[in-house]
């Protein structure tokens, strides 16, 4: 008995290479791995230019899988119980081989996820990828919905993961975080008992901000993280691929002597020349394999390089354990909520014998105003398509301006939070020095 | 098409009772989040016989309460800053100023700050400046009839005016 024949060219080969020999060999690599089946085939070159995207999409999906792997041993070190959480963390710290590096490690990547989320949206919104090109179906604008969502969901991810070491940071963080939820009239109460499990910060919170922590948020952002690639590949890839399209017209191009050209394409021209548009022109598109994955093993290994290597020299903070009878003084929020905590100080309005709690407008009013504009920024947008996938267009400079002003206010007022605030909230400036605070009474 | 009918209406049937048990079975599991009971310290708590009390304040951090004493008049104000809820911390006023609180006079030996946001009352318990949106609370202060010690009500709120003389 012979086996069925197969069709020749349909089937993938077994074996495949990340050094293809031939285009075969290069599409055989991407659709008979699975580590590569989301890679398109070819890929245009500027949309793999260090200096469009700086990889910041794959470096902050770096930090998520350094993240997940560092936080597996922790998994096995700590003990979400108040009892004994400190001690655990503790432990990690100072008797556990290796736990102070794998516990810098985990903490680094979180602080450098924020950041890099935080630069790839801006990166997003400087060179207007929201915005759908020339491909059909492209839906950019619910990606970047998306990327908002997964820019909440880190936020929460290193909010909860900040209180589990149960020590005073942890504690007052959290203490300050949660009762900013209860300053949402009429349900912020109940939201805030929901979320800390009682009325006070206790066992149960810690149980909820660990499950959180471990199992549903990560979760959320692994499905999300998937239908984000799963779109950027259903969208036509980077929108830099729509700009090289709209931007090129056909042009007269070398003729590639392996590939059989069609009558069409002959018969306009004079043969052998063809014209093509830059897309499909040999040129200024190259296979994915190996180019593609050269460069995303180049940014992957680079970050968890970079970051295992600064974890060796950066050591976590651990302050006394949680007392719930001692506020220190001063009391910070983590450094990215700082600029919230600025604003929660400054936003308190007396109008009269009415009284609006800054907690309320800045921690629920302009936050909420904040994200709810960036969600619906793709259809406020109003600049021509043309400007897809470029960086700082004249088209769009006026909303560049007006985004860079909020992230330089933020900025700046998270610095003032972080350097310029001493007991008791009071400004300094970085040359005094802060005054003794008595202790407690 | 009376086939069709039937079988569009048990397809229908069979979904809709599948979408039920299934939000029925996520309702009992979000419920099972909402505490039923809540082992928060009780709200009525003893704290000593008037006498240990000092002239003066007393701050009682399991309670998160100030005692003042002047003479035998005694009042309880809560050390929670009304922002968002941080431990104040008092500061004895260099010489004692006597206000009017509430209609009555009464003798102002320390001033509040907040740590976190920077929140000032002053000895009565009102903001002054920073974020705070309301003064600091007054809660009712009683004598317990067994033995004769101070007993703090944390779940009743009093006016200012409020005075307990033993």
């Amino acid at each position: 008995m012979s086996l069925p024949e197969q069709a020749p060219g349909v089937r993938p080969r077994p074996f495949w290479s990340l050094r293809p020999r031939s285009d075969r060999d290069a599409g055989d690599a991407i659709t008979s791995n699975f580590l590569l089946h989301w890679f398109p085939a070819k890929v245009s070159k500027a949309s793999m230019s260090w200096t469009y995207s700086f990889w910041l999409g794959t470096i902050t999906a770096a930090l998520f899988l350094l993240l997940i792997l560092s936080g597996l041993p922790l998994l096995f070190l700590y003990v979400p119980s108040v009892e004994r959480a400190y001690q655990s963390v503790k432990d990690i710290e100072y008797v556990i081989t290796f736990g102070r590096w794998i516990r810098a490690v985990h903490r680094v990547a979180a602080h450098g996820m924020v950041i890099t989320v935080v630069l790839h949206l801006a990166r997003v919104y400087f060179t207007g990828a929201y915005k759908n090109g020339i491909g059909r179906n492209q839906k950019r604008e619910w990606n970047w919905v998306i990327g908002v969502v997964m820019l909440l969901l880190t936020l929460f991810l290193s909010f909860t993961g900040y209180l589990l070491p149960w020590d005073q940071l942890a504690f007052w963080a959290v203490t300050v975080g949660t009762n900013i939820a209860s300053a949402i009239p009429w349900i912020g109460p109940d939201v805030r008992e929901l979320l800390i499990g009682g009325r006070a910060i206790e066992q149960a919170t810690l149980i909820r901000f660990y499950v959180l922590h471990i199992f549903f948020l990560p979760a959320g952002v692994g499905v999300l993280f998937a239908y984000h690639m799963w779109r950027v590949r259903k969208d036509g890839g980077l929108a830099r691929a729509d700009r090289e399209e709209i931007a090129e017209t056909s042009r007269p191009v070398a003729v590639v002597p392996t590939k059989t050209y069609t009558l069409l394409g002959v018969a306009k021209g004079t043969a052998p020349t063809v014209t093509a548009r830059s897309l499909e022109a040999a040129n200024t598109s190259v296979n994915a394999v190996p180019d593609l994955a050269r460069r995303a093993m180049i940014a992957t290994l680079g970050t968890i390089a970079v970051i295992s290597i600064a974890s060796v020299f950066i050591a976590s903070p651990l302050e006394e354990p949680a007392n719930a009878l001692i506020t220190p003084n001063p009391a910070k929020a983590p450094w990215y909520f700082l600029w919230l905590q600025e604003i929660v100080t400054d936003t308190t309005i007396h109008l009269g014998n009415f009284t609006i709690n800054g907690a309320f407008i800045g921690g629920v009013v302009l936050p909420g105003l904040l994200v709810g504009l960036l969600t619906a920024w793709p259809w406020l947008d109003r600049s021509p398509r043309e400007v897809t996938g470029e960086w700082f267009p004249r088209a769009r400079r006026t909303q560049n301006i007006v985004f860079i002003a909020i992230m330089v206010g933020i900025l700046l007022l998270t610095y003032i939070g972080m350097e310029l605030r001493g007991p008791y909230w009071e400004f300094f400036w970085p040359w005094e020095t802060w005054p003794s605070v008595p202790g407690r009474i | 098409m009376a086939g069709n009918d039937r079988r569009d209406f048990l397809i229908k049937l069979g979904t809709g009772c599948g979408v039920c048990a299934l939000g029925a079975q996520g309702v009992a599991s979000l419920r099972s989040l909402v505490p039923n009971v809540s082992y928060d310290a009780p709200t009525t708590v003893k704290l000593g016989a008037p006498a240990e009390f000092p002239d003066g304040l007393k701050f009682l951090a399991d309670e998160r309460l100030f005692i003042f004493r002047d003479g035998n008049t005694f009042h309880a104000v809560s050390a929670v800053c009304t922002h968002l809820g941080c431990t104040v911390r008092a500061e004895a006023l260099s010489k004692p100023e006597t206000a009017t609180v509430g209609g009555a006079p009464l003798r102002l030996t320390h001033q509040f700050s907040c740590p976190c946001h920077g929140s000032h009352y002053t000895g009565d318990g009102t903001n002054v400046s920073g974020p705070a949106p309301k003064p600091l609370s007054w809660y009712r202060l009683s004598v317990a009839a067994d033995d004769g010690q101070l007993v703090v009500d944390l779940a009743d709120e009093v006016e200012r005016d409020f005075r307990l003389t033993v």
